[in-house]
């Protein structure tokens, strides 16, 4: 379970988070909504101990290692290959290096293992920091908008892979400014605006709170209704 | 509040089976060979000082045979090795991926380790190829083989420290180059001022000097000197690390 209390977090005099407190159940996929600069990847960054709060308290449920991360920067070494980065890696953990190999199946690069990582697309440079992030089984995914900046088709191959993850009995905890997808993938969303969260739940029973529940769950026409403001 | 800053928190429990040093060594070892910019102070220095050598130095009577590996060997110690060792890290830094690293557990001494260790290898091979082009044998070998290996030590650390304490890799260069250039030039100009000779005292750039030029000269001031700039280097490089390792 990933928990956090009344996390406040000031950067100099502004403080980017207020009160911040939600709750993600185990084994479930928990979206954070919001635009650009409302605090989602602040709140990460603490989540994954890599700034501190200033107030407030979290609990993960998860030590470093039973954690998986993908962050904003993919953070890959673009002159060695798929298979090399994430040899790498099961290297630090202690892991045999076939699970890279494995990992890159789960995310359909097999073909592309010995590939430099400079020679492949941006969605296929995602898939393979998700298959970073899940090398080590971890109980705990962090994905930090993970299909940010993909085309609809390669967003919905990362989507089946993080619903699979969850049905694998992983609790990811992710954010996105895109509504539609949080509807799609999300069990719990919470929404943050300006460093607090203005509402949270299933995402249906939240449009259905705010008469936002068509043919559809409209969680953008709720956020709107909510804060004034409109996602880019 | 349960979680604490990892940067200063110990990590998760490795596993026995877990090689970080290892790991990021092997990396280091694959990247290496495919980035020119770490990669041609290795090539570049022993290559001058082997051209130099044979077409200038052996054929004048009033050049020492010696004087041009010893002049390339301190620049390659104080110059290339420190903006190579900045190079790597401050790339790291920029792309993030030393922030994964940190977050799979990988201690500051591991990662210094790691691409410390790598780069030590490759330069304790360039050292050797100088001594055989300067013809050193016997003790004048174990000296100058002793002298630039230490040296060595504290330009990769001095580098990393300076990578780690860079933005990006653009202001690494930027504070690597007049570093380097005071750091692996003074030695040239101590000879001629005695308030630089002062100053340089104090550099391990100097210390190697001191002995390449002179294998009868007391090695043992100088390797202390030496070990002084390694400790001074390392605790900046480790303050560093918890410092930027994540948050830049």
């Amino acid at each position: 379970m990933i928990k956090m209390q009344n996390i406040v977090k000031r950067f100099g005099e502004s403080t980017v988070l207020s009160d911040v407190t939600f709750e993600a159940k185990e084994r479930e996929i928990f979206g954070l909504l919001g635009p650009s600069g409302a605090g989602k990847t602040t709140i990460i960054n603490i989540l994954t101990t890599q700034l501190d709060a200033d107030g407030g308290s979290f609990d993960t449920g998860a030590t470093l290692f039973e954690t998986g991360l993908m962050l904003d920067a993919d953070g890959l070494y673009g002159r060695l290959s798929c298979l090399d980065n994430l040899n790498l890696f099961a290297d630090i953990y202690g892991i045999p290096r076939k699970k890279g190999a494995e990992a890159l199946q789960s995310v359909g690069l097999s073909d592309a293992a010995k590939k430099s990582v400079n020679a492949l697309s941006k969605g296929m440079r995602q898939r393979l920091a998700l298959a970073r992030a899940i090398l080590h089984e971890p109980k705990v995914l962090f994905l930090d908008e993970p299909t940010s900046g993909l085309d609809p088709t390669t967003a919905k191959g990362i989507h089946k892979l993080i619903q699979g993850l969850c049905d694998n009995g992983a609790t990811v905890f992710l954010t996105t400014h895109n509504m539609e997808e949080a509807v799609k993938l999300c069990n719990h969303v919470a929404l943050l605006h300006q460093g607090k969260i203005v509402e949270q739940g299933a995402p249906t029973e939240i449009c259905q709170r705010y008469n936002s529940y068509k043919t559809t769950p409209d969680l953008e026409a709720v956020f709107i209704k909510l804060t004034g403001v409109e996602l880019e | 509040m349960k979680n604490k800053c990892r940067g200063c928190a110990p990590a998760h429990p490795v596993k026995k089976t877990a090689h970080p040093v290892k790991a990021v060594f092997t990396k280091q070892a694959k990247d290496m060979f495919k980035n020119p910019i770490a990669l041609l102070p290795f090539i570049i220095f022993p290559v001058v000082a082997l051209i130099m050598t044979e077409l200038v130095a052996k054929g004048n009577d009033d050049i020492d045979n010696n004087l041009f590996v010893a002049m390339m060997a301190s620049i390659f110690a104080g110059f290339g090795l420190l903006q190579s060792a900045a190079a790597i890290i401050s790339e790291d830094m920029e792309k993030k991926s030393l922030r994964y690293l940190v977050m799979a557990g990988v201690k500051p001494h591991q990662y210094l380790l790691g691409i410390g260790g790598f780069l030590f290898a490759a330069a304790t091979i360039v050292s050797a190829i100088f001594g055989f082009i300067g013809g050193y044998s016997g003790m004048e070998l174990l000296k100058f083989l002793t002298i630039m290996l230490t040296g060595v030590a504290a330009a990769i650390v001095f580098g990393l420290s300076i990578g780690m304490l860079s933005k990006n890799q653009q202001a690494a260069a930027a504070m690597s180059m007049p570093a380097a250039v005071i750091i692996g030039f003074t030695p040239m100009i101590a000879g001629f001022n005695e308030t630089v000779e002062k100053f340089a005292g104090v550099l391990y750039t100097q210390q190697i000097s001191i002995i390449v030029n002179d294998f009868s000269a007391n090695i043992t001031k100088p390797l202390m000197v030496i070990a002084a700039n390694i400790v001074v280097f390392a605790v900046l490089f480790v303050v560093a690390y918890k410092k930027k390792g994540l948050t830049s």
